[in-house]
């Protein structure tokens, strides 16, 4: 392209550093909001007081600042648990069946300790909640490792069978806490049984403690794949598993681990959501939002590249949109999926602009040509 | 674009020219000031080193890449390729030395793929008519209803001539053309470049190495060295002493003599050894060898006869059928791959690109595959970067790779330096058991030379090594012992110093010599 006695070029780039890969997002997320706000000036609203509610409300509100910070808690463990197979080259796109999962198993534990029961029982917080994480750990570990496992020994797409298990753990909750089922509320309302609120998950400034097993999480990834001897395999694995092999590296342990390990990760997502996220305390009736949500994790974990330290800012972007959305929607009275729309104009942008990971445009003098 | 530019050319009208031809990549020019022509009727090759701007030169001229100065004639009209489309409309055709056919459809099909002419009803018969006629022209035989991917490398660089030439090529640039083909098979494909040749068809072969076959066909050769001409000269005053030595830029060692070193114990003991190929068929059909202490244990076969299964079982990364495997009195048949290099086992593979390295990976982290478990290298789950950094930057200067840095990503190397970096990462574990894949294939004159050098080392440090290679002079002067294998099976053992390149020859093609052979089966 030629722009007066100039030329404009697109150049492959050889490398890529870190800022210049943050500061292409923060264009992409600048371009997005510019492009977003056709949709509010379509509504006959301004779309910067639009802009300075929906921030404003999500990151500066004593009532929006703890929903941001309970959606950025679950985001990040689901882009966790897309990112630790997405290095080993594997497409975890079943966040949501581990998480459902993992909030069952929770839920299950606590069932042992006879938390139905009513009156609520006066539960050892100490010993119940360690034991809720783990089992939700646990359950999350246990329906990712279907899919490690068929792909490491059988080499089954584990595409397919994360998503069909998605289905699968969607149901078995459904059956679990709707009318019948043993974890039905007994009020029925088609939601489980309550938490007792002896085993409320403590709070730090009205936020789950489960923020700093999430941020340990994300220290501990970016040390695992900087250092570590799994994270050495894994990536191997990832960018050419034929070569992994030749240097002693298992391909059948490498997608159960980290198809155990992403599972896991995802089944905690579900014990925050669902026991420690103060106000809900349940599997509550519309669990499957929260599947949905997960699937957030897929794209978080695309466009911080797999770094789990970049993946903090990112997450905690989207969990602010979804919340300050939603929150605008109903403020000026907008049409009902304004936070999924500019959810996903964002995502769209961000991919966009990924191009520019690879290419950049280049200005130089222009030359003759033969056409 | 105007097609036809090469219509009626006659024996000698100058037909491609290219004139300062410069492309510069970040930090390297890559092609710095080339000029070359080619007439019709002649063979013209370009003969340069791995890095030495051939692949750029060949993608410019194909349209691949566009050049940053310079200026290319076709016809003696001035001509820019703004992609291979342009080129191909032009009369030039590319024989890629990566095939590029789609292999579940015919050799027929692949021909006329993306041909105008062919229509919207295929017209096959036609076309098959056409290409027949062109196969007897030239003498290429090839069956063109087979599937591309039963055919042998030399039958899928007939189908890339061949679809080049349906489309009407008048300049035919040829990617390495003879270095995936057996001695026979080379013979026949000089002829029919030379009957190509005498039809007016400008041919450019593009060669790393195999200077003889430079000598024997071309009519003029361009050398490079470092993205410059450093000679052009007709061939017929060219000897391969001084080609060699414009491409290299000093004198070169044409044979590497291996040296006599006192053998020692047995370090590796097969017996009766049986493996399936990828498709399932029995590619290794029971053999048994054994190698000492000190000694080169030469396999000499053209690819596909077991000798890539029999590397990949020694190595662990393919299951036993059959048979024993023993390393230094241990029995490794079931071993891990990992397992075998803790042991002293080392694996040259012959793929390079898809498995011997990690192309987005550093070179630090290229060669962590092969110490990311060593204790020396790690401590608890942990890998020690720093030292392998440090032992990165050694080896680098000892095997004087070019790379810029540590941190440069292996896909940024040349094969030549590629295969360096992966031969010290291998030897700087001190196997016991070498085995080296092809290790010098697609290298170029000074890489081999080193890789050939440097295995003669590792013998002399006293570990044996197992050589597995299609060209036939390196066999016969690094082994001790070669052993030529053919579908699977030894043709005989026979002692180096004895062999001779035609018995052999005869040997890899299948020929049991009875008589004058040593059988062994280890203990010599």
């Amino acid at each position: 392209m030629r722009i007066g006695g100039c030329q404009l070029k697109l150049e492959q780039r050889v490398t890529l550093a870190g800022w210049e890969a943050a500061l292409m997002s923060i264009l992409a997320i600048v371009f997005a909001l510019f492009l977003f706000g056709f949709v509010f000036i379509l509504d006959d609203v301004d779309p910067l007081s639009a802009y300075q509610e929906i921030f404003s409300f999500a990151f500066a509100n004593p009532y929006g600042l703890p929903l941001t910070i309970n959606r950025f808690i679950f985001l990040l463990l689901c882009t966790f648990a897309f990112i630790i197979p997405f290095k080993a080259g594997l497409w975890n796109i079943g966040m949501a069946g581990q998480l459902y999962a993992g909030a069952l198993a929770a839920f299950g534990a606590l069932f042992a300790f006879g938390g139905k029961e009513l009156p609520s029982p006066d539960l050892s917080p100490g010993i119940v909640i360690p034991l809720m994480l783990m089992a939700a750990a646990l359950g999350g570990a246990g329906v990712g490792a279907i899919a490690g496992f068929l792909k490491g020994k059988y080499n089954i797409n584990e595409i397919v069978v994360t998503m069909m298990l998605n289905f699968i753990a969607f149901w078995l909750v459904a059956y679990m806490i709707k009318e019948g089922g043993p974890f039905m509320n007994p009020g029925g309302r088609g939601e489980s049984f309550e938490l007792p609120s002896s085993v409320y998950a403590p709070l730090v400034m009205d936020v789950p403690f489960t923020i700093f097993l999430v941020l340990g999480i994300a220290v501990l990834l970016y040390f695992l794949f900087a250092k570590s001897k799994i994270g050495y395999q894994i990536k191997a694995h990832g960018h050419n598993p034929a070569a992994a092999r030749y240097a002693g590296i298992s391909t059948f342990k490498i997608p159960l681990w980290v198809f155990v390990v992403g599972g896991g990760l995802a089944g905690l997502a579900g014990y925050h959501y669902f026991a420690a996220v103060p106000g809900v305390y349940k599997i509550a009736r519309n669990y499957g939002f929260f599947g949905d949500l997960a699937f957030y994790g897929i794209i978080c974990g695309l466009i911080s590249l797999g770094n789990p330290l970049a993946a903090i800012p990112v997450t905690l972007l989207f969990g602010g949109l979804s919340i300050g959305g939603r929150f605008v929607q109903g403020k000026l009275n907008m049409g009902f999926g304004l936070d999924y729309a500019l959810l996903g104009v964002l995502m769209i942008t961000l991919v966009a602009f990924q191009f520019f990971y690879r290419y950049k445009l280049v200005l130089s003098p222009s030359k003759g040509s033969y056409w | 674009m105007q097609a036809g530019l090469l219509d009626g050319v006659q024996y000698g009208d100058t037909v491609l020219e290219a004139r300062g031809i410069t492309k510069r990549f970040p930090g390297v020019v890559a092609n710095d000031h080339i000029d070359f022509e080619i007439r019709a009727g002649e063979i013209h090759a370009i003969l340069g080193e791995n890095g030495a701007g051939k692949t750029t030169l060949m993608n410019i001229l194909f349209g691949l890449l566009q050049p940053d100065e310079g200026e290319l004639y076709i016809g003696g009209k001035r001509v820019e390729f703004r992609s291979p489309l342009d080129a191909i409309d032009l009369g030039i055709g590319m024989v890629h030395q990566n095939r590029k056919l789609v292999s579940a459809h015919t050799v027929i099909e692949n021909i006329i793929l993306g041909r105008p002419r062919a229509g919207t009803v295929l017209n096959l018969k036609r076309a098959e008519e056409e290409v027949n006629e062109l196969c007897e022209r030239y003498g290429f035989k090839i069956d063109l209803r087979a599937k591309v991917w039963q055919l042998s490398e030399g039958e899928k660089q007939i189908a890339e001539i061949l679809k080049a030439l349906y489309r009407g090529a008048k300049v035919l640039i040829l990617d390495e053309p003879t270095s995936a083909l057996a001695p026979p098979q080379t013979k026949n494909l000089l002829a029919s470049i030379q009957a190509m040749a005498s039809d007016e068809l400008a041919i450019v072969p593009f060669i790393t190495h195999k200077l003889p076959i430079v000598l024997e066909i071309s009519d003029r050769v361009t050398v490079l060295r470092r993205g410059k001409v450093t000679a052009r000269l007709e061939t017929q005053d060219a000897t391969e002493e001084s080609l060699a030595r414009q491409m290299v830029g000093r004198e070169v060692i044409f044979r590497v003599e291996s040296t006599k070193v006192e053998t020692g114990k047995r370090i590796l003991q097969v017996e009766n050894l049986s493996t399936r190929s990828d498709k399932g068929f029995l590619a290794l059909k029971g053999v048994s060898f054994s190698i000492r202490e000190g000694e080169i244990f030469g396999i000499a076969g053209i690819s596909g006869n077991g000798q890539h299964e029999l590397a990949e079982v020694l190595a662990g990364l393919r299951k036993a059928e059959e048979g024993q495997v023993i390393l230094e009195g241990q029995d490794i048949t079931h071993s891990s791959s990992l397992e075998r290099w803790r042991m002293g086992v080392g694996y040259i593979p012959s793929e390079r690109v898809d498995v011997g390295s990690i192309g987005d990976f550093s070179l630090v982290e290229n060669v962590a595959m092969n110490f990311y478990f060593d204790d020396d290298f790690s401590g608890p789950g942990i890998v020690n970067y720093g030292d392998i950094r440090q032992l990165t930057e050694e080896l680098i200067s000892e095997y004087d790779v070019a790379a810029p840095s540590p941190d440069t990503k292996a896909k940024n190397l040349s094969g030549g330096n590629l295969q360096k970096i992966i031969l010290a990462r291998v030897l700087a574990r001190k196997p016991r058991l070498v085995i080296a894949n092809l290790p010098t294939q697609g290298l170029d004159v000074g890489a081999t030379e080193f890789v050939r050098n440097k295995l003669v080392e590792a013998k002399e440090a006293k570990a044996g090594v197992l050589l597995i290679s299609e060209d036939l002079d390196e066999v016969l002067s690094l082994s001790d012992r070669v052993a030529p294998i053919y579908e699977g099976k030894f043709m005989g053992i026979i002692p180096g110093d004895v062999a001779k390149l035609e018995q052999v020859g005869a040997m890899m093609a299948g020929l049991r010599l009875e008589g004058n052979i040593i059988e062994e089966t280890g203990d010599t």
